[in-house]
Order: C-alpha cells, then structure tokens, then sequence
C-alpha cells in the first residue's frame, strides 16, 4: 500500500508538471523556468515531439496510465499479475526515455530544462519505490 | 499567495483528494462507518451509496486541481465538501487533518476568488 501511495504520488507530480506544460504550449507562453533559462531552448527544440506527439502530451498520457494502474491494484479490479507487470514495463521502459532524453539536453541540445529533469527524476522514483518492494506492490 | 506557493498547495491538495478516493473504493464499508448515524438517517440513499458518491466527487476535484481547470470552483467544492465532512463525521483524532486540508482548500478558492471585473472562469 506506502509503495502503491508513493508511485500513485510520483505519477500526480507528473500528471501536474506536464498539464502544466500542455497549458502553456497550448496558450502559446513560455513556461516558468525555477532553475537555469533554457526551458525554452529544450522545449521548442526539433526534440521535443519524438513520439509523433509533443513529449509532455506523451507523458501525460504515462503518468495517467500508471496512476490508474496504481489505484486499480488498490482497488482490486483486473489481474493482480498483469497490472503489475504493465505497470514494471511502464516504469522501467519510462526510465530508458528519461536517461535519453537526459543524454539529449546534455550533449545534444547542450541545454538543460528543468521540468525535463524534474519529469526525469520523478520517472526515476519511480524505478526507485518498484526496486525496493521487490517488483511486487501489494495492496 | 506567489506562483509557487499557489501550484504546490494545489498539487498537493490533489493528490490526496484523488488518493482518498481511491481508498474509499477500495473498502466503502469502512469509510461509510465514519457517518454519523444522524447523518444516515437523512440520507435519500444508503450511507454506502453516498460514499461511493463522495469518492466520485473527490476524484472529479483532485482531477481539476491536479490539471489547474476550473481551479476556483474545484477549491471552492473542496471547501465545502470538508465542511460538510466535519459535519457528518464528528470530532475525533484525526479532524485536526481535515482542518488543516480545509484551510489549504479555503486558501485557494480565496487566492482566485472572483475580481470585480468578472469570474474566474471568463479570465
């Protein structure tokens, strides 16, 4: 249940940084930057749209897909196995984007953005709370 | 109330309206214990019903507060709806909690309560 409560609370911080982001792109504003200046370097960067999607539309959608999976496995419905494993899959495939999107801004773009590493951090958690119960989260 | 301060509160306000949600779906007896038996006996449905209603509720605001749409109105529901739970629920060890998330939801709705020049909303 804590680890459950800890991934559904990293994939909310998620959900919010990247609703923040869509608002933004959307308004057509420059996004706050908390740290550094090159947000807006990264972001309106060819690399910012990989997935045929912008990236935060993208991890909108991951981050919505695993806090509904973290509270099915609260809630009980579906298979205990299955939703399990998607939800190791998710993270861990999650993870390998943020390292190359990590290895974009920094040798690549040759700018960091700081909700890019926020997001980043926030999928690493993740990786983190899975790695620590032992790839099993138990209601 | 600046920038940050405003997204941090309302972040955090909605995940744990969301997380409520989810747990009282995951076990409605238990949470539908905590109305008063007052409380159950003006209620047009089941006290079991009616949770399963709140954590609808609770979802659809933590949504909105989580995604920044409508915030006003959602902060201001948040308000209300934990007033309405300090009612029905009664005083114990833990209503200081529900006190703490109500002045984190009143602080909100009043930090984008509607100017002179029109709502919220029409911003």
């Amino acid at each position: 249940m804590t680890a459950l409560s800890l991934l559904f609370t990293m994939a909310a911080l998620g959900l919010s940084e990247t609703a923040y982001l869509i608002k933004k792109r959307r308004a057509m504003e420059a996004p706050v930057c908390p740290v550094g200046e090159d947000c807006r370097a990264v972001l309106s960067s060819k690399y910012s749209r990989l997935f045929f999607v912008h990236n935060e539309i993208a991890g909108f959608v991951f981050y919505a897909v695993i806090s509904a999976i973290a509270s099915f496995l609260v809630i009980g419905l579906g298979s205990f196995e299955i939703l399990n494993l998607i939800l190791d899959v998710l993270v861990f495939a999650g993870s390998a984007v943020s390292i190359f999107f990590l290895y974009l801004q920094w040798k690549v773009i040759k700018a960091w953005c700081f909700w890019c590493v926020m997001s980043a951090l926030t999928i690493f958690a993740m990786a983190i709370i899975i790695l620590s119960v032992g790839f099993k989260l138990t209601p | 109330m600046n920038n940050y301060a405003f997204h941090v509160l309302r972040a955090g306000l909605a995940m744990t309206f969301i997380w409520i949600g989810v747990l009282i779906f995951q076990d409605p007896a238990g949470w539908a214990a905590f109305i008063k038996p007052w409380a159950a006996d003006i209620l047009f449905v089941s006290p079991e019903r009616a949770i399963m209603g709140t954590a609808v509720f609770d979802i659809l605001v933590g949504v909105f507060l989580l995604v920044d749409f409508l915030t006003f109105w959602a902060s201001l529901l948040a308000s209300l709806h934990l007033i309405s739970v300090l009612a029905v629920a009664g005083i114990d060890a833990i209503t200081v909690r529900d006190i703490g998330l109500l002045a984190g939801a009143l602080a909100l709705a009043v930090f984008l309560w509607p100017s002179k020049k029109g709502l919220y909303l029409l911003k």
